[in-house]
């Protein structure tokens, strides 16, 4: 059923108190599907709600608003910042907040563990048929990696959408068979806005040396061989080492199978010199990827599932040789924290991160022992996002270390003279420039970061209200 | 032995924190062009907090100091006893090394890298690099070229002569020869004014950016070539047991065996020596 | 006779200190590191006070992530200024 009007739409729709309403993320800051539909539930008065989002961006304020007002009573998503993630920090949740990975949100929905009532997903085209895709239209944003399975498995479908195109798709991403009402809006969102958060190579050269040294690692490691396979994300360091690695696939005329997870341009350019065979997108991260997801054959979009599912045996990165991520804090244990910062407030979370970390041959972290006066590692971190038996090295601006349980490696290095440190002495160096910061106390319980096969991995704590 | 200086402005904290990251083999903390009359105090302070505090253990560290009397005065007090490897006095000439020679009377007084930037100093720079406490002439290429209204050309014709000649009264005076900072930001051209410096005998690079540490240490270190040039000279030498032999039909003597022996300390000094079993 | 000295800056890990006659020494501190930092570097500032000698002065620190070195430097230079002012 084709609607133009959200509110006929819901009069069609089973409402009721404690509703779970699921979105994607694939619009980021330029998404106005979610805003949308939590305003209209306002008015009809709806209580209790489950939000279950695959991410929540500061874009979001009709969530931001739910959940100050109490209408929102569970969330459930892999990465929040803005001022829901504030909120839901300062315990305004009457339920509880969990903090999925990008494979488990993927595997909870197959499993229906959290089964999703109604999925209003933003396409930005969908074909004479039916089908919906995230690439073409007025608001274009690529791959839908992360709708497909709520479009699967959701009790109500709903595609959103601000164009209707007068063919039939070649390769929709949804199927018009996974799909219950199209919505026809005037706008989804802004795409632009999908270019939120660092998409540019970082400038600042604390950064690049430590992108030098985590290239230089990986070389001495032996990864630059024919058919390495590679992630990273979309930060300014994770971007500046995609750049050296492509750089020396280029110089040593090496072909790399593929590239996965969030996509830009710098992952485009290596496609598009032959660099790489295959790029596995999960989400389109600027504009040059979702021109490229559009016209390349071998760019191919692929679900959360196809990604990350650990219960699928199909899934893209159980190949994955190395992997380059973040951290807001690293403890001596190695356990990494990317969802909250050193003193409980969300920040972001998982995403990809634990996902690709346990998958992965290979889990290099990067970042800078300190931030202002804010030290990378911790005797304990704060929230654990990804254990520390998933991670084997970290490499800061003054020194790399390697998991202990990752004696192979030591080996290598310590053949090539590669040096190296124990955490614990990296700890000692940061320190010496810091200090040692007071641990905020926990305050109560608001909810807890769910390991992708469904495990209580860390419980998330109220935060002082400033 | 430095490939590389680096400045760094003496009142930035960021800078100064993470001065020992930038790759640079010598820092040089600027209290001169880089800070503003009324914060030159707080540069000091700063600079020695800093080094008092932080400094870096496998780099070495010059001050730039002021070349006004009044403030030479103020900075030499605040240098008394600091751990720094010399200063660089800028406006080199006659006249700036004896007002130095008069505020830093300290027992063991600090190595000068004289910054050569007037036209006068070109016609004194004989003396200045045959002074006893000056270790390197450094090229200040940007002063230099607005001292005699020059313009600033693509290969940088206008320096040619000083650089000849700052190049000519160090080695005259076996002491280091440094090169102008390329001073544009782009990243184009700066390699080649990397390797026009290093033709012209420069054995080092100063830089006022931390991007622009890692092309010069690249061109200034010795390359593979010359690296495996001298290990054969200095196994042959090894072998001959004498300092006079030929090598491919060419007289081999003392000068080149030293030379190679340089070579190969430098190369050994910035982990290179394995570098053509690599790849 | 200037009123006040304001040594440092509000760029990031520094701090931007003010100095101003008082009845006491008094310290009013904001930094970006509350939770993990506040009360060292209170103690900090009052420490190099007291070791400089100040006794009636208003000392105001707005930190943005500035370590020890430089918290220290950016005051000293404000109190000797101060005093060289012609404040006690």
């Amino acid at each position: 059923m084709r609607e133009t009007s959200l509110a006929t739409l819901l009069d069609k729709l089973p409402l009721q108190d404690g509703l779970t309403v699921s979105f994607h993320h694939h619009l980021r800051d330029g998404d106005a599907v979610m805003n949308m539909v939590l305003e209209a539930l306002k008015e009809r008065g709806l209580k209790d709600i489950h939000l279950s989002a695959s991410a929540l961006f500061p874009v979001h304020t009709a969530a931001a608003e739910a959940i100050r007002e109490g209408r929102i009573k569970d969330v459930t998503t892999n990465y929040m910042n803005g001022p829901a993630a504030s909120l839901v920090s300062k315990g305004y949740l009457a339920g509880g907040i969990v903090m999925q990975t990008h494979g488990g949100r993927a595997r909870s929905l197959i499993n229906k563990e959290r089964p999703v009532d109604i999925a209003f997903l933003a396409a930005s085209a969908i074909d004479r048929d039916g089908n919906a895709t995230g690439s073409f239209g007025k608001n274009p944003f690529g791959s839908m990696g992360y709708a497909v399975e709520d479009a699967k498995h959701a009790a109500v479908t709903v595609i959103v959408t601000d164009t209707v195109l007068d063919k039939t798709l070649s390769e929709p991403e949804i199927s018009a068979q996974d799909i219950d009402h199209h919505l026809v809006v005037a706008a989804i969102g802004d795409a632009k806005g999908i270019m939120s958060g660092t998409l540019e190579v970082t400038k600042d050269p604390v950064g690049k040396r430590i992108a030098r040294d985590a290239v230089r690692l990986l070389d001495a490691l032996g990864v630059f061989q024919d058919g390495v396979s590679f992630q990273s994300g979309a930060g300014g360091v994770s971007l500046a080492i995609t750049e050296g690695f492509n750089r020396i696939l280029e110089e040593r005329k090496l072909t790399a199978s593929f590239f996965s997870g969030g996509i830009t341009r710098y992952h485009v350019e290596a496609l598009e010199k032959g660099l790489v065979e295959r790029l596995y997108d999960v989400q389109c991260f600027d504009d040059a990827a979702v021109e490229s997801l559009a016209k390349n054959e071998r760019h191919i979009a692929i679900s959360a599932s196809r990604y990350a599912n650990p219960e699928n045996t199909g899934r893209i990165i159980k190949d994955l040789d190395v992997v380059i991520l973040g951290a807001s804090q690293i403890d001596r244990d190695f356990n990494v924290n990317v969802t909250t910062d050193s003193y409980g407030k969300i920040i972001g979370g998982s995403g990809g991160h634990a996902d690709t970390a346990e998958d992965a041959k290979l889990s290099v972290i990067v970042g800078p022992l300190f931030r202002g006066r804010t030290p990378l590692i911790a005797d304990r971190v704060r929230t654990i996002t990804t254990p520390g038996r998933d991670v084997d090295c970290l490499v800061t601006e003054r020194g790399i270390a390697i998991h202990p349980s990752r004696k192979d490696l030591m080996e290598i290095l310590c053949e090539k003279g590669f040096p190296f440190y124990s955490i614990e002495e990296l700890q000692e160096i940061s320190h010496r420039f810091t200090g040692r910061p007071v641990e905020a106390e926990r305050k109560e319980r608001i909810g807890y970061v769910e390991s992708r096969h469904k495990e209580e991995l860390d419980s998330l704590h109220k935060i002082k209200e400033e | 032995m430095a490939r590389s200086y680096l400045f760094i402005p003496g009142n930035v904290p960021r800078m100064l924190t993470n001065a020992d990251v930038f790759e640079a083999d010598a820092l040089i903390i600027d209290w001169e062009d880089a800070i503003h009359a009324n914060e030159k105090d707080e540069a000091r302070e700063l600079t020695i907090a800093y080094l008092e505090s932080h400094r870096p253990e496998n780099t070495r560290v010059y001050v730039r100091i002021n070349s006004d009397e009044e403030l030479i005065a103020k900075d030499s007090e605040a240098l008394k006893g600091k751990d720094v490897d010399g200063i660089v006095l800028p406006k080199a000439s006659r006249a700036t090394l004896s007002l130095y020679e008069k505020l830093f009377s300290d027992k063991e007084p600090f190595p000068v890298i004289a910054l050569v930037e007037t036209p006068a100093a070109f016609f004194e720079l004989g003396e200045i690099a045959a002074h006893e406490r000056v270790h390197a002439l450094f090229l200040g290429g940007e002063d230099f070229r607005t001292a005699i209204g020059a313009e600033r050309t693509e290969n940088a014709e206008e320096l040619l002569f000083a650089r000849n000649m700052v190049v000519l009264a160090a080695k005259a005076n076996d002491i280091t020869a440094i090169d102008t900072p390329f001073t544009s930001l782009k990243e184009a051209g700066l390699e080649e004014d990397c390797r026009r410096g290093k033709a012209l005998g420069f054995d080092a690079k100063s830089a006022i950016h931390p991007d622009q540490i890692a092309s010069i240490n690249r061109i200034f270190s010795p390359a593979k070539k010359e690296i495996r040039e001298a290990k054969r000279i200095l196994k042959r030498h090894e072998e001959e047991g004498s300092m006079r032999f030929s090598l491919d039909g060419k007289m081999v003597d003392r000068p080149i065996i030293e030379r190679a022996k340089r070579l190969l300390e430098k190369a050994r000094l910035y982990g290179m020596t394995d570098s053509e079993d690599d790849r | 006779m200037k009123k006040e000295i304001i040594t440092g800056s509000l760029e990031s890990s520094d701090c931007l200190i003010r100095v101003s006659p008082a009845e006491k020494l008094e310290i009013e501190l904001e930094t970006v590191v509350r939770e993990g930092f506040y009360e060292h570097i209170k103690n900090l500032l009052e420490e190099t006070a007291k070791a400089e000698g100040a006794k009636r002065v208003r000392i105001t620190c707005k930190d943005q992530g500035a370590l020890d070195y430089t918290i220290k430097a950016r005051l000293q230079v404000a109190l000797r200024k101060f005093k060289e002012e012609g404040h006690g």
